[in-house]
C-alpha cells in the first residue's frame, strides 16, 4: 500500500501520519522507558483531533500500518471512487462487518472510503443497524478528517465534498476519472459448504454436532405425529403422557445397555439414506449403528407408511411386530443384527407412546410389561 | 449556550421561532445575542460572500466556554472548490468549534401568507440545526429525514423536518454532556 511507513528511521518529530482507525496523528518524539524489566523505545505521537498521546513501540511500527496522510492525488481518487455508481452492497452482515473493519485497518484512505460508500449505498436500501451505524460514522470521521488535513480545509467543507460526491444535486454531472483500484483484503476462508438438493433433504438435527442431542427425549406427540397418530395425540390425556414417558425411559434404558454411546451418536450424525437404497442392501449393511429409534422419530415422510401401519388388527401379530424393525432398517443404510432386530421392534413399540385410553387400559389389565405395547395395539385395533 | 448574531435585521419572531427550536434540539438555551454588519472583506469577485472570511473578520461578541455562535446572513456564501467542483453549501461551520454561518439566501422566500411563513421557519430551523450540529462534531447523516442531512440532496423532501434522528440525537447529547463546564 502506498505511503505504508516500513522502518522508523523514516519518522521525524512533526510528521503527520495516520493511524488506523484513530486517525490523523503528528509525531511529538521518541522516549525510552523500562517495561517489565525491558527497555523498550517508543515512538510517541499525539492525535490532532484531540490531543491524546499515542504511544507506539519502535519494533510495532511496520506491523501496525502506520502511513503517511493520503496526497492530493489519492484523495482525488477517492473522490472520483466516490462519485462513481455503485450499487452492489455487501448483503451478508457477516462477510460485510469484516471486511470493513479490514479495510479500516489497512485498506489506507481508499479502504475507508470503500467502507463509507459501501455502508452509505446499504443505506439507501435499508437503515444500517446500530454497530454498522457507529461503523459508518467512524469510517466518515476518518475519512473527513484525512481529506481535512490532506488538503488544508476546514472539516465541516471535507465533509461538503465529500457528500457532494455521495449525493450530488439533481443535475449534476461529474466529469470523472476511472476510479483507483479498489483494496484486496488478506484472504480468508470462507465457510461456505455447497450442498445438493439430496444433501439438504439429508440434513438431519443430529449433523448439527450438538453432544448429546440424540438423547434428549422427543415429545410423545411428535413421535406420534410420524407414525401417522397426530389426531390420536391431540387425544391423548395427561395421564398418558406421563405413562408413555416412563415407557420412553425404560426402552432408552434397555437400549443404551444393549448399544455403546459412540455408535449411537455415529448413528445420529449420518445422513439419512435413501429407502431404495437401503431395502436394496440391507443385510450386507454393517451392523455396529443400530439406533433405529431416533432415527424414526426425526423422519418426516413416513407418515403414510406409519399410518398403515396402524390399521387395527387385519394383520397377525407377529407381523406387527417385525413392521417397526423393517422399517427402521428402511430409514437407515445400517440395518440391525437379526439377532437384535426383534429387540429393536420391541423396544420401539415398547417407546411408542400410547394414545387411546381405551388401548391403555387393556396394555394395563396384562401382566407382563414387555407384552404391553402390542397388546395395547391389538386393543386399538379390536376397537377400530 | 446558542447565541444568534444577525448579519442583516431579521423579523424578530422569526428569531424567536428559532431560538425555540434550537433550545428542543440541543436542550440549551438559546438567544439572539445582537446584529453585526456583514464584514466587507469577505466580499468576492462575484458577489458572493466567502463564508471562511466572514468567520474571521465578523466582529466577536462576548461569549463563555462551550457557548456556539450561529451567524445568519441573507447574502450568498461561497466556500472554496473541492476536487469535484464547489458543494452547494448553505452554512460553513467550524467542526467541533464555536462559530458557524448560516446563509438564508438559499431558503425559499419568506412570503407575506401564514403558510409561506410557516415553511420559512421551518427551513430555517432546519438549516440553522444543522449548522450548530457540525459545531458539536455531528456528521452529515444518510436519513433524509435527519436535520443533518445534506441540504442540497436530491433526496431531500420538499418541506424536510427540523429534528435529529435518534443516533444524531444520541451523539449530540453526548457530546454536550461531556464539554459542559
Amino acid at each position: 500500500m502506498e505511503g505504508i511507513i516500513a522502518d522508523v528511521s523514516e519518522l521525524s518529530s512533526g510528521d503527520r501520519v495516520v493511524y488506523p482507525n484513530q486517525g490523523v496523528c503528528r509525531i511529538t518524539g521518541r522516549s525510552t522507558k523500562d517495561i517489565a524489566g525491558q527497555r523498550l523505545e517508543f515512538i510517541e505521537m499525539a492525535r490532532e483531533e484531540d490531543g491524546a498521546v499515542v504511544m507506539v513501540p519502535r519494533g510495532k511500527v511496520p506491523s501496525i500500518g502506520l502511513r503517511r496522510v493520503a496526497s492530493g492525488d489519492q484523495i482525488e481518487g477517492v473522490f472520483h471512487y466516490l462519485a462513481a455508481q455503485y450499487d452492489d452492497p455487501e448483503l451478508d452482515w457477516k462477510i460485510r462487518h469484516r471486511d470493513n473493519a479490514d479495510r479500516l485497518i489497512a485498506g489506507g484512505v481508499l479502504g475507508v472510503a470503500e467502507v463509507v460508500k459501501g455502508l452509505h449505498s446499504l443505506s439507501r436500501i435499508r437503515p444500517l443497524p446500530t454497530k454498522e451505524r457507529e461503523q459508518y460514522d467512524n469510517a466518515r470521521h476518518l475519512l473527513v478528517h484525512e481529506i481535512a488535513v490532506s488538503l488544508g480545509i476546514e472539516p465541516a467543507l471535507a465533509e461538503d465534498y465529500l457528500d457532494y460526491a455521495l449525493m450530488p444535486p439533481a443535475g449534476t454531472v461529474f466529469k470523472l476519472k476511472p476510479p483507483p483500484k479498489p483494496v484486496v483484503l488478506p484472504m480468508r476462508p470462507r465457510h461456505k459448504v455447497v450442498r445438493t438438493d439430496a444433501e439438504d433433504e439429508a440434513l438431519e438435527l443430529g449433523e448439527l454436532g450438538i453432544p448429546g442431542l440424540e438423547d434428549i427425549p422427543l415429545a410423545e406427540g411428535a413421535a406420534g405425529e410420524e407414525e401417522g397418530e397426530g389426531t390420536e395425540a391431540e387425544k391423548a390425556d395427561g395421564e398418558e403422557r406421563e405413562e408413555g414417558a416412563e415407557e420412553a425411559v425404560g426402552a432408552a434404558e434397555v437400549e443404551e445397555a444393549a448399544q455403546p454411546p459412540p455408535a449411537r451418536k455415529k448413528v445420529a450424525l449420518a445422513p439419512k439414506a435413501r429407502p431404495e437404497a437401503a431395502r436394496a442392501a440391507p443385510v450386507a449393511a454393517p451392523a455396529p449403528a443400530r439406533k433405529p429409534e431416533p432415527a424414526k422419530k426425526l423422519e418426516p415422510p413416513k407418515k403414510p407408511e406409519a399410518a398403515k401401519k396402524l390399521e387395527p388388527a387385519k394383520k397377525p401379530e407377529p407381523a406387527r411386530k417385525a413392521e417397526p424393525a423393517k422399517k427402521a432398517a428402511g430409514t437407515r443404510v445400517k440395518k440391525p443384527e437379526p439377532k437384535q432386530e426383534k429387540k429393536a421392534a420391541a423396544k420401539k413399540v415398547a417407546a411408542r407412546p400410547e394414545k387411546k385410553p381405551a388401548a391403555r387400559k387393556a396394555a394395563a389389565r396384562k401382566p407382563s410389561k414387555p407384552e404391553k405395547k402390542p397388546a395395547a395395539r391389538s386393543a386399538r385395533g379390536k376397537k377400530k | 449556550m446558542i447565541r444568534i448574531v444577525t448579519l442583516e435585521p431579521y423579523d424578530p419572531e422569526d428569531l424567536a421561532a428559532l431560538s425555540r427550536t434550537l433550545y428542543q434540539a440541543y436542550g440549551l438555551g438559546t438567544e439572539h445575542a445582537g446584529s453585526k454588519p456583514l464584514p466587507a472583506e469577505a466580499e468576492s469577485d462575484d458577489g458572493r460572500y466567502d463564508a471562511a472570511k466572514i468567520l474571521s473578520e465578523v466582529e466577536p461578541i462576548k461569549t463563555f466556554a462551550d457557548d456556539k455562535v450561529l451567524y445568519l446572513t441573507s447574502a450568498p456564501i461561497r466556500v472554496k472548490p473541492g476536487p469535484l467542483g464547489e458543494p452547494p453549501s448553505w452554512c460553513y461551520s467550524i467542526f467541533g468549534g464555536d462559530r458557524a454561518v448560516l446563509s438564508t439566501g438559499r431558503i425559499p422566500a419568506r412570503g407575506a401568507s401564514e403558510s409561506s411563513i410557516d415553511a420559512y421557519r421551518r427551513r430555517l430551523a432546519r438549516e440553522s440545526i444543522h449548522a450548530v450540529g457540525h459545531l458539536w462534531e455531528l456528521h452529515h447523516c444518510y436519513d433524509p429525514r435527519c436535520a443533518m442531512h445534506p441540504s442540497w440532496s436530491p433526496n431531500l423532501p420538499e418541506n424536510p423536518e427540523q429534528n435529529l434522528c435518534t443516533f444524531c440525537r444520541d451523539k449530540s447529547e453526548r457530546r454536550i454532556r461531556m464539554s459542559k463546564t
